[in-house]
């Protein structure tokens, strides 16, 4: 999971551009959205696109988002309970 | 009576802030964010912008910062700011960026990021959410440069009686790694002479 955790961090920062930040920077159980990484609703589309080119995961309704993307942890669980690639 | 005025060059290999060269060793978007991290720094949403957006936003915090305005739109002046852009090839670099995630039927990811740069009056955005103007916003797509047509329009910016002064000028980049950029403050009353002001910057820009 450490892995995978890692993995998904540096896919975050390569797609939303977040150029001056390294994964160590982003906490594990720290909310992407509002405080944290300060990331708006176009990150959270973008989020949504990585999902699926990456890991096969097409969100049918992207309110789901909110609750995927309330952290690293738990969208690292979302992952590897969904993937199909 | 003309008034001094301050300008910004900003082109693929140069930056120039009233004449003064500023120092750098990159060329394209990376010269861009080597002058972000050098004098700017507090905004990482430029790591975001198309472009188009990173080097109309670097050419006016540079120009804010050499006419002394740390924090901008804090102060009824300047939020009865105006932004008059111009350009010729409008958001192309972002439309041909975002073209190349639709382009192929296997690999069909359309990015919502590079998505909201495909209009060019987004640069303009850009500039006033950052120094909160709240005057008017414009970029006027153009067949060439001409001095004549960017002053009578910059004019035309203080027709409300509210607009105060205009961040004005030219931006254009017709593919990645390749812009030229030309700013430069208007205040009310200062019209005079601008059409030449703007014409020999613009000679300089070799557009």
């Amino acid at each position: 999971m450490e892995e995978m955790i890692l993995k998904l961090k540096q896919e975050i920062i390569e797609v939303l551009n977040l150029e001056d930040v390294q994964p160590d920077d982003i906490n594990n159980d720290a909310p992407l959205f509002g405080e944290g990484l300060g990331l708006d609703s176009i990150d959270a589309l973008e989020l949504i696109v990585l999902m699926e080119k990456n890991y096969g995961i097409k969100l049918q309704d992207p309110a789901k988002g909110k609750e995927i993307f309330k952290s690293v942890n738990v969208m690292a669980d979302y992952i590897q309970k969904n993937r199909t690639k | 009576m003309e008034k001094e005025f301050s300008y910004v060059i900003l082109d693929s290999g140069r930056a120039v802030v009233n004449g003064r060269s500023l120092e750098h060793e990159q060329t394209g978007n990376a010269m861009l964010a080597e002058l972000y991290r050098a004098h700017i720094g507090d905004w990482p949403k430029f790591f975001k912008m198309d472009t188009l957006s990173k080097a109309g936003f670097v050419a006016s915090e540079l120009l804010f910062k050499e006419t002394g305005e740390t924090r901008c739109g804090q102060d009824e002046f300047t939020a009865h700011r105006a932004v008059v852009l111009f350009g010729t090839t409008a958001s192309l670099c972002a439309d041909t960026n975002y073209q190349e995630t639709i382009s192929d039927r296997d690999n069909y990811y359309p990015s919502p990021a590079l998505f909201v740069y495909t209009l060019p009056n987004i640069v303009t955005g850009e500039i006033a959410i950052r120094g909160h103007f709240r005057g008017e916003t414009s970029f006027y797509v153009v067949e060439r440069p001409d001095a004549a047509q960017m002053a009578f329009h910059i004019a035309c910016a203080f027709d409300d009686d509210v607009t105060d002064s205009v961040l004005a000028g030219w931006v254009d980049s017709r593919r990645n790694d390749d812009f030229q950029t030309f700013f430069t403050l208007v205040e009310r009353g200062a019209l005079e002479g601008l059409e030449d002001r703007i014409r020999t910057i613009m000679n300089n820009l070799n557009i």
